[in-house]
């Protein structure tokens, strides 16, 4: 039947395009940002006060990986500036830039929300007034490998979420404005006590101050050990999750009449986000900046589909974080910038930009 | 195909009642128009239906299951809903939109196949929106908006569908067209449709069966010929108004009579 086959060749070519080519970018755009991510973890191991080249750095990473063998043309010495110091202090920084990432697209998507971050509810306070407490405590408790600093403000950030719960709670439904509401409410009530404790710490107050604005300074192997395996599965969780998520971009009834069960999504993202940013906060400190403009920037050039939107943020976050440590630790060396300082330099002068270029791509 | 039933169902928001123990039923094949003026709980008997609002007291029962046991999946495949103004996230594309509807029948892990593309692809074709499919929902004007969720209803191949107004602010062509769809979809695939209307006009054109609703209760239901009469017009929403019949159908049409309502002549001094 020749006619009917004319009309429908093109049409389901037509059908097609309406997406397969857009999918098709952004898978494109995931690999890319895959190669580009072990580039720039290269060459972030390369750049330190001892002088090693690019291709010693690469050979030295390369030759870790399973089932190959290079012969060692490097010094022990610089094997173990690279695997022991740099490897385990970039890798941290990547691992917090792609939890506070898809932490920060998950609150944007769940609460339908341009400003939320991941410190929307309350994270980032509670994650403090326990690193704070850590730091009034006596000396003499601080004995285990991690240190209880990390502990402190895991639980401090797990405790805030679990109490700003409770209080949105409205029978069995959780309203995500009352939700937000109460974030920001205990997010001020115990950022003043932050603020009271660390200035009345006497010589603590550096240390604290420290803490806040975030570093990597002291990262170490135990400390990546500890936050990957937390930030895989919540990152696994809320990418099962991506298609609801779009979904969620309608309101709240059109989701549930898609067949979203909206109040479940919604305890299980923000259980997933938290966990996430309070592994991330815990170690490095509160890191501004990265959570809300690294979806915005992803969401600007690669559209509102969380399926891409979020592993996408995933990467860039990784990326973006792992570059503004190398200059918080190179520009002024051998003194160290705030790496906050670092993310708000040079990210928002870039996102400024796109967002001028680009800004109906956004929700 | 199944059958909607609202039994003894009490319905509100916070401490207001807003409907008062209704019992209905919507069945295949037919159109059910709900009837009534502004804020006399239609779209509240909507969102009941589709349990997004949970009854005070009473059960709604889809084929006789209580639909507060059915998961919400399943119950998006059985019944898709037309939401009275949709709010849609703008920076998708219409086709985009559309392919949304196939959610409740894609597992966790699954992205839209070519049979997913293919529905939602037919969808645009028969709601006339084919030539929006990638323009992003900012572009789009309201009408073509409500052309674009009905194609996502419809590529949800549900077998009950609910619609809130859905040609509130349309002009008479586009009311026509997308009325025209609907009950070729219900006589043709044996849907059961539910719509709340405020035109009375156009539930007298096109539903088997309606409900006027006051104050919560229903106060008639039947054929449009038993509840559109000039008794039951003027009961429910005063004066104003003349019953005639269709020339075309024999329907009963609702034509209006200035200077017949309740408010007061202004007096000029």
């Amino acid at each position: 039947m020749p006619p009917k086959q004319a009309r429908t060749a093109p049409d389901s070519r037509r059908r097609n395009q309406a997406v397969y080519p857009r999918w098709r970018k952004r898978i494109y755009a995931i690999l890319g940002l895959v190669a580009l991510l072990l580039l720039v973890i290269s060459f972030a191991t390369t750049v330190g006060s001892v002088d090693i080249p690019f291709s010693t750095t690469s050979s030295i990473l390369i030759s870790k990986l399973p089932f190959i063998d290079i012969t060692p043309t490097w010094t022990d010495a610089m094997e173990t500036i690279v695997l022991e110091i740099r490897l385990p202090r970039v890798l941290l920084a990547g691992l917090v830039g792609a939890a506070l990432s898809i932490a920060g697209a998950t609150y944007q998507g769940l609460f339908r929300n341009p400003l939320a971050d991941p410190y929307l509810i309350g994270v980032a306070q509670g994650a403090a007034l326990g690193a704070v407490i850590g730091f009034l405590l006596p000396v003499s408790l601080l004995g285990t490998s991690i240190g209880l600093i990390p502990v402190l403000a895991f639980a401090g950030a797990l405790l805030s979420i679990a109490v700003v719960y409770s209080l949105a709670r409205v029978g069995r439904t959780m309203p995500l404005t009352t939700l937000i509401l109460a974030g920001v409410a205990l997010g001020a009530l115990l950022g003043a006590i932050v603020a009271y404790l660390a200035l009345t710490s006497g010589q603590m107050v550096r240390s604290i101050l420290f803490w806040l604005t975030g570093s990597f300074s002291l990262s170490q192997w135990s400390e990546v050990w500890i936050v990957l395996p937390i930030i895989i599965i919540g990152a696994a969780v809320i990418l099962l999750f991506a298609r609801s998520l779009n979904i969620m971009q309608f309101d709240e009834e059109q989701a549930q009449q898609l067949g979203v069960n909206v109040e479940r999504l919604k305890i299980i993202l923000l259980i997933a986000a938290t966990l996430v940013t309070a592994a991330a906060v815990s170690f490095v400190g509160i890191i501004g900046f990265v959570g809300i403009i690294v979806p915005h920037a992803v969401r600007l050039i690669w559209g509102p589909d969380h399926r891409f939107l979020l592993p996408l943020s995933i990467l860039s976050g990784a990326i973006f974080l792992i570059l503004a440590d190398v200059l918080a630790r190179t520009m002024a060396a051998p003194s160290e910038i705030p790496i906050g300082v670092i993310t708000a330099i040079f990210g928002a002068p870039f996102f400024l930009f796109l967002l001028r270029r680009r800004a109906k791509m956004l929700f | 195909m199944i059958k909607l039933r609202l039994q003894d169902v009490t319905l509100g928001y916070g401490q207001s009642v807003v409907v008062e123990g209704i019992t209905l039923e919507a069945n295949p094949g037919q159109m059910l128009g709900l009837v009534g003026p502004n804020g006399c709980g239609k779209s509240t008997i909507i969102k009941a239906l589709s349990y997004v609002l949970a009854p005070r007291s009473g059960k709604v029962f889809l084929d006789g299951r209580d639909i507060s046991r059915i998961p919400r999946r399943e119950l998006a495949r059985l019944l898709g809903v037309i939401p009275q103004m949709p709010l849609l996230p703008s920076a998708f594309t219409a086709f985009e939109i559309v392919l949304m509807g196939r959610n409740p029948h894609l597992g966790l892990f699954q992205y839209e196949g070519r049979k997913d593309m293919e529905i939602a692809w037919q969808a645009m074709e028969n709601t006339s929106t084919q030539h929006l499919s990638q323009r992003r929902i900012s572009e789009l004007s309201g009408g073509e908006i409500q052309g674009v969720v009905i194609a996502r209803v419809l590529a949800q191949q549900t077998q009950a569908v609910l619609l809130d107004e859905p040609t509130a602010n349309l002009d008479i062509n586009r009311q026509i067209e997308i009325l025209d769809l609907i009950k070729g979809l219900c006589l043709g695939k044996g849907l059961t449709v539910v719509i709340a209307l405020h035109d009375l006009n156009l539930a007298a054109q096109y539903c088997n069966r309606l409900a006027l609703i006051n104050e919560g209760r229903i106060y008639a239901e039947g054929s449009p010929e038993d509840v559109i009469t000039a008794d039951n017009i003027r009961q429910v929403y005063g004066a104003g108004s003349y019953i005639d019949r269709h020339p075309l159908s024999g329907l009963p049409v609702v034509l209006p009579v200035a200077g017949d309502s309740n408010i007061k002549q202004v007096d000029s001094d």
